[in-house]
């Protein structure tokens, strides 16, 4: 009896050296932990999952066609927040020591966790999402939001509308609705300085998470204004509730348009042929024969390394999770040649982030060639502002309906300076990258 | 001035000047207070009989929506897959008894209350596992439920009603009438509110206290599966469904939570009186979403007069 309590008593203290000394370092050579803020329950989690499952299922496939990255595996793990800003703080603190990126996958999450990012070291991921001038790279060192913010988001929208004139918007009336949330009120600085410069009438009108699903008083509203367009970010069921209230209203659909995290097809597929014309602008296209989805599908879902929904391969989402880790992947490997070392920190990956170069022979090389447009980032911008498309849903999915449309940066450079500076301003002492010379 | 003009006149002037807007105004709110009080009855059912204020009835909500658009998945005609569905409630109801409400029967209203977010969180769990998490399309057509729309031109202007809202309304008032009959009418009916006056009197006279759980629970699955088609039909059945039973809570306030009368009124009331000064006071004034707070302050308001709710029982305590 005596014998066997000690030897419960040393095991724990003989793995707890095992893991010191060896364990640890054979893990760390062997693996790079990736860990994502993810959502797969709580009211957003029809929006959410089919992202998360394209980020994972990208992971996967690298880990079993080409061993991970060069060799080193990638651990992919997930923190469930709920789309929760509190969670969301939570699981940042809880994987900070261990992930070598944080994906705050809300940007509600991202403001709480931006100011700790100079002090923790390790870099913020959020594609196509989170604060806008988190582009300005020299003040915000450990952000990232490529491949286009929220802003380059409204421009391009702005100039599809206006058919490339913006002076033709000139007495119009745009309305954004949007959920009241940080997400939501992003776009609202660049629109407001859009009506101003070109004359037409902005009206923001507020969802709340509550009223999601019944949006008659926001489409009341919209019947009484008589907009020339609405524009929408939205996410979650507010999608399907506003399509639904603009079919109800008989607004017309084309003049309906959404950004990126408003064009999932298991939202429309809710609504079906009454969204028959509604729009959304997206950096991504999806393209199920590409190589990359081919390897995705050979070697995770017909291996049943993981499994998706039905449908779910050819969505807008899942193939935008795709290229989301893509970006994980190309900052690491660029970190790797770089810091010529196989498992790189969290600090070598800010370098990669900053360094990524997309360009259209390195998307061909990994089976990409127009699933997004080609971008670059660098030390002062880390958003890479790549184009995107415009999608129209015919009824039954989403099919391009544009070519590929760039921001207005002179409209947004200074905004992007000035708003960023007023961020450092108001947590000072906010280190600011003088190195940078872009 | 202009101020106290755009309180005091313009909102008046504005639903004279166009009065098929407001006829619109009123239609909408009315179907929100429809609904509105179809989620607050669940509450009030399980409150009057148990004491128990359910924090597990929104997720029931999208359980049952989720079970009935489930086994239609799975190839079960709609109007098989309902009462199947019911089925399921049913099993749920007895379930949550005997695992969770019998073992902590006399246990102060606060564990009770902490049991139902028990359920709640095991009832997401669950259901993600069962279901997963996507959106799905409820199944309106299946089920018979008119989905066009009656247009009208009152005073040369326009209002529009849906079929589906409608249905949902005439389908609102069936319930609430079939609820109050059996409350009122039925020996098992007057069980429920005999328990809900009082529990040791009721058990004196040899009320059995896990039929009546049971018979309540199920009831409240039954107004879970109807709320979740009504509100399943106009933005899909996802999990986001659950938010929508914070919307009760205002009516509750309102009409007292052991009052059915009192949900269906408040319900009512606050559906209608949220939605005119949401369009003619609040977004003028205030930016618009003030249906996120408008309830819950003219709950206050009400409570500062009537502590019980418009409709709840004074209490007189003796200390």
């Amino acid at each position: 009896m005596k014998k066997n309590l000690i030897r419960y008593a040393l095991l724990p203290a003989a793995l707890a050296l095992a893991t010191a000394f060896g364990g640890a370092a054979a893990f760390a050579e062997d693996s790079i932990n990736v860990t994502n803020l993810s959502y797969r329950t709580g009211p957003f989690a029809a929006t959410g999952t089919p992202i998360m499952n394209g980020q994972r299922d990208y992971m996967i496939m690298l880990n079993e066609r080409d061993g991970g990255i060069n060799g080193v595996k990638i651990s992919y793990d997930e923190c469930e927040t709920g789309y929760n800003t509190e969670k969301g703080a939570e699981c940042y603190e809880k994987t900070k020591a261990s992930s070598i990126v944080t994906q705050p996958w809300s940007t509600g999450i991202t403001l709480q966790v931006l100011p700790k990012s100079n002090v923790d070291k390790i870099p913020i991921l959020a594609p196509g999402y989170g604060f806008s001038p988190m582009a300005d790279g020299k003040v915000f060192q450990w952000a990232f939001n490529p491949p286009a913010s929220y802003w380059d988001g409204a421009s391009m929208i702005l100039k599809n509308i206006s058919e490339g004139n913006l002076e033709s918007l000139k007495g119009k009336k745009v309305v954004l609705l949007h959920l009241d949330a940080p997400y939501g009120k992003e776009p609202i600085p660049l629109l407001q300085a859009y009506a101003e410069k070109y004359g037409f009438t902005f009206l923001p009108i507020p969802v709340g998470v509550k009223e999601m699903q019944n949006q008659s008083a926001q489409w009341l509203q919209i019947r009484r204004e008589r907009p020339d367009f609405v524009l929408m970010w939205g996410w979650g069921a507010m999608n399907v509730g506003a399509v639904t209230e603009a079919a109800k209203t008989k607004f017309p659909m084309d003049k309906f348009i959404g950004i990126w995290w408003s064009s999932h097809d298991g939202d429309m597929k809710s609504v079906g042929e009454a969204g028959k014309g509604y729009r959304a602008i997206s950096w991504s296209l999806p393209h199920s024969e590409s190589p990359v989805m081919q390897d995705i599908k050979k070697y995770v879902l017909d291996a049943k390394k993981a499994e998706i929904g039905e449908g779910e391969f050819d969505w807008v989402f899942y193939q935008r999770g795709v290229l989301i880790s893509m970006f994980t992947v190309e900052g690491i490997r660029a970190a790797q040649e770089h810091f010529d070392t196989k498992v790189v920190n969290a600090e070598q990956l800010r370098w990669g982030l900053e360094n990524l170069k997309l360009d259209e022979a390195r998307l061909k090389e990994i089976g990409m060639d127009g699933m997004i447009g080609p971008f670059s980032t660098s030390c002062s911008n880390h958003a890479g502002h790549a184009g995107a498309w415009m999608l129209q849903w015919d009824g039954a999915k989403f099919v391009k309906v544009s070519d590929l449309l760039q921001a207005d940066q002179d409209m947004i450079a200074p905004l992007v300076e000035t708003e960023a500076k007023k961020y450092a301003d108001a947590n000072a002492p906010w280190p600011i990258n003088e190195e940078c010379k872009m | 001035m202009e101020f106290l003009n755009s309180i005091f006149v313009k909102p008046f002037a504005d639903m004279v000047g166009a009065p098929d807007f407001l006829l619109q105004v009123l239609w909408e709110g009315l179907v929100a207070g429809v609904l509105y009080a179809l989620i607050a009855l669940g509450f009030v059912l399980i409150y009057k009989s148990s004491r128990i204020f359910n924090f597990a009835q929104g997720i029931m909500v999208v359980f049952a929506a989720l079970t009935l658009v489930g086994f239609h998945e799975k190839g079960v005609p709609a109007l098989l897959a309902v009462p199947l569905t019911l089925l399921v409630m049913f099993i749920l109801a007895v379930a949550i008894e005997r695992a969770v409400l019998r073992p902590l029967v006399n246990q102060p209203d606060l564990i009770l209350f902490m049991a139902t977010i028990g359920i709640t969180l095991f009832l997401i769990g669950f259901g993600e596992i069962i279901f997963g998490g996507e959106n799905k399309v409820m199944i309106t057509e299946q089920l018979y439920i008119p989905t066009g729309s009656f247009e009208f031109e009152p005073f040369g202007g326009f209002v529009s009603i849906e079929q589906k809202d409608l249905t949902a309304v005439i389908g609102a008032v069936l319930l609430v009438v079939g609820l109050l009959v059996f409350l009122n009418r039925s020996k098992m009916g007057r069980a429920i509110r005999a328990l809900g006056d009082d529990h040791q009197a009721a058990l004196s006279v040899g009320i059995s206290l896990s039929t009546i759980w049971v018979l309540v629970w199920f009831i409240a699955g039954v107004i879970a599966l109807a709320t979740g088609i009504v509100w399943g039909a106009r933005a899909g059945v996802s999990f986001a469904l659950e938010v929508i039973a914070f919307k009760a809570l205002p009516v509750l306030m309102l009409g007292g939570l052991e009052s059915v009368l009192g949900a269906i009124v408040g319900g009512l009331a606050i559906g209608v009186l949220e939605k005119l000064f949401e369009i003619y006071w609040g977004q003028p004034l205030l930016g618009g979403n003030t249906e996120t707070w408008f309830a819950f302050v003219l709950a206050l308001v009400v409570l500062l007069f009537r502590p019980q709710g418009l409709f709840g029982e004074k209490i007189i305590e003796r200390v």
